[in-house]
């Protein structure tokens, strides 16, 4: 089956949706790919990444395989680029650097856009520019494929002699809606009237537009560092000029590098509270590593966007919470610092839940974002050091089979017990695990001064009553105390 | 079974007041938890800016982590670090910030340079540094130099065979201007701080003596 076919095929009299058979009976000496659209689908939307350099609002076209494309929402952008002509001329320019074949068109309504750039060439190569006077002159001469309608409809309208989108034109709507089977001749209507303009069609961008950015462009690709350092600098402050006039400050930031073969390297930082500093931003950029961007043979574009945007709370504090102020925001401006350079999952803070099980009363989170207390205090003696997962405890020595031990062996030396505590009783969160079973705790010191946390998991008796099938009740290492 | 042999305690005061970089050796793995709390307790005891920690993935999963609960009162952030270098990014950029009271780093190795500029940071943002260490071999910048060793706990009246209040033996082997010397310390059940043990509350113990006590304990 036949997926694409470049102009040869075409010109060849072969089409879509042909068999491969059906097409080697016409042209025997056929080179044939095997397609692979999910890696097409891929290389598309990474190449509407990049194409958001011209701008922020780029979508895959969702045609059928073989004809896709991008639609970029230009409204407003194309004379900082000299014009729609020199934007597409442009473009198309950019892309056969990057070893991509395109066709561009600018019209005012995506139908038209999408008919031109495939069937309006003119003969000079010119890519083709619709205006909102011209471009139903300009569609008329177009085959109705270009109308993108399903290939039943076009076969009816090629049956009633309808080759041209002109020939469209003076038809009653009703009736050229009525004529298709299958409501092919509403789709018809709908697809000539979102090409002319008379109904709007959405578009998905890819990534949702940023509301603040701020990109620059250069002629000579910039292959070092220190390049895109400078340039970052002066992003930031192109960046925080807007967030200032709307009070708004930023929580995420990501800075794309536009690469001339036509690929994108990204970085993102997060921040605790909302901020609107060039300076912080460029430092946690740095910190985040401005290396780990691929430069490739350069970037030829950068630019800044803010992800998360959120209004900054005047701050109006009383001047004896001044101090308390100002330290909380140093503190938050660290974390936002050290967690750029290690991550989120190296940077760590305790978070106090609702749990009698010691391991998950305290949970270790981010600590980007996080307000960084002091844990409750507990009335009963609590290890400064959790092992987390507890660790087995080896051939313990009782006195009483049911009391603390009084000699044990952890990690391969042998302790001897000489004062001891407890037990303190935690019951099993039963929720969670039918087979979960009492912990007893155990404060213990051994004989060279050093003591620790362990518990017996499992009660003799009630727990454990010495049957076959049953677990007997085992030692565990929690933590050590001070 | 014998503790660690001990030099007599110093009849000197505790230099309670801390200097901006001191280290603390933990020479056997049954003293870290020890060196902690005695980092902990090196903190202004009204600062309630949080306490920084920094070490090696591989540390936390030896030594356990910092449990918020077991220290009463002192509110953690720890940051794994990959590499010395980084964790001493990681301190230097705590220390420097003044958004914690102290910064609490288990790396070794560190050059005399690299400890300098730790010492330079923690004056600047008026906090304490510790680094600690397994050995006090190597340069280092920190003021003072301890070696803590776990003892015996006291001997609570009420129930002898239960642990007491946590005690600890803290030597000075090096500081700036002062006197080396051996201090027993002992925790509050209350504030989890360490203080003076009381030289004579135990003294004649029994219980004490038959685990050996220190030497100088009845100085």
């Amino acid at each position: 089956m036949i997926h694409a076919l470049n102009p040869a095929a075409r010109a060849a009299g072969l089409r879509r949706g042909q068999t491969q058979a059906d097409a080697r009976a016409m042209v025997p000496h056929l080179i044939g790919q095997a397609a692979d659209p999910a890696a097409d689908a891929r290389a598309l939307t990474a190449l509407a990444q990049w194409a958001e350099r011209w701008s922020p609002s780029v979508s895959v076209d969702p045609s059928e395989e073989g004809l896709e494309g991008l639609f970029l929402d230009v409204t407003g952008a194309a004379h900082l680029f000299g014009g729609e002509a020199a934007l597409a001329e442009q473009i198309r320019q950019r892309l056969a650097e990057a070893g991509i074949k395109a066709r561009v068109a600018v019209a005012p309504t995506p139908g038209a856009a999408w008919a031109l750039a495939r069937w309006g060439e003119d003969e000079a190569g010119a890519a083709p520019i619709a205006t909102q006077d011209d471009a139903r002159d300009r569609l008329a001469p177009l085959p109705v494929e270009a109308l993108r309608i399903a290939d039943r409809t076009l076969a009816q309208a090629r049956r009633f002699g309808l080759k041209r989108i002109g020939d469209l034109y003076p038809m009653p709507r009703a009736g050229l809606a009525r004529r298709f089977r299958n409501d092919g001749g509403v789709d018809l209507v709908r697809r000539l009237d979102q090409a002319l303009g008379h109904v709007g069609e959405a578009l998905v961008p890819v990534r949702p537009p940023p509301r603040y950015r701020s990109w620059e462009t250069w002629m000579e690709p910039v292959a070092d560092l220190e390049g895109v350092e400078t340039r970052l600098s002066g992003l930031a402050a192109d960046l925080a000029a807007p967030l200032e006039r709307d009070g708004q400050g930023a929580r995420a930031l990501t800075l794309t590098g536009f690469r001339s073969d036509g690929r994108t390297t990204s970085l993102s930082v997060r921040m605790g509270r909302p901020g609107r500093d060039a300076s912080v931003w460029l430092r946690l950029f740095r910190e985040a590593g401005l290396g780990k961007l691929e430069l490739g043979f350069g970037l030829d574009a950068l630019m800044l966007t803010a992800d998360v945007v959120e209004p900054m709370a005047a701050r109006q504090a009383a001047l004896e919470r001044e101090a308390e102020a100002k330290q909380a925001e140093s503190l938050t401006a660290l974390i936002d610092r050290l967690t750029a350079r290690l991550g989120e999952a190296r940077m760590l803070a305790p978070e106090a839940l609702d749990s009698w099980l010691p391991e998950r009363a305290e949970r270790l989170r981010p600590a980007l974002g996080r307000r960084i207390e002091a844990a409750p205090c507990e009335a009963v003696r609590r290890p400064i050091l959790l092992l987390d997962p507890p660790e087995p405890i080896r051939d313990p020595l009782f006195d009483l089979p049911d009391g603390a031990p009084a000699r044990f062996t952890w990690r391969r030396a042998s302790r001897r017990v000489v004062r001891s505590e407890g037990p303190e009783r935690v019951a099993p969160e039963w929720w969670r695990t039918a087979r979960a079973r009492t912990r007893d705790y155990y404060c213990l010191e051994d004989a060279e001064g050093g003591r620790y946390w362990v518990f017996r998991e499992g009660l003799y008796g009630r727990e454990y009553a010495g049957g076959p099938d049953e677990r007997p009740p085992s030692w565990w290492m929690h933590g050590v105390l001070a | 079974m014998i503790m660690n042999p001990s030099p007599a305690l110093s009849q000197d005061p505790f230099p309670q007041t801390p200097a901006p970089l001191e280290e603390a050796c933990a020479p056997t793995p049954r003293d870290v938890a020890a060196a902690v709390a005695f980092a902990l307790s090196r903190r202004r005891a009204d600062d309630t800016r949080p306490v920084l920690v920094t070490a090696p993935r591989a540390w936390f999963v030896e030594y356990g982590r910092p449990y918020g609960p077991g220290m009463a009162g002192v509110p953690l952030i720890l940051a794994s670090a990959a590499s010395l270098a980084e964790a001493l990014w990681v301190m230097e950029q705590g220390l420097r910030s003044g958004a914690v009271a102290l910064g609490l780093g288990a790396v070794e190795g560190a050059t005399l340079a690299q400890t300098r500029r730790l010492d330079f940071a923690a004056k600047q943002g008026e906090a304490v540094g510790l680094i600690l260490s397994r050995g006090l071999d190597g340069l280092s910048a920190a003021r003072r130099r301890w070696r803590i060793s776990t003892q015996a706990s006291a001997v609570d009246p009420e129930d002898d065979r239960a642990p007491g209040r946590a005690r600890l033996l803290a030597e000075l082997t090096r500081g700036r201007g002062e006197r080396p010397g051996a201090w027993m310390l002992e925790q509050d059940d209350e504030t989890h701080r360490l203080r003076l043990a009381d030289r004579l509350a135990d003294f004649g113990s029994p219980s004490i003596a038959g685990t050996g006590a220190p030497s100088g304990l009845a100085a």
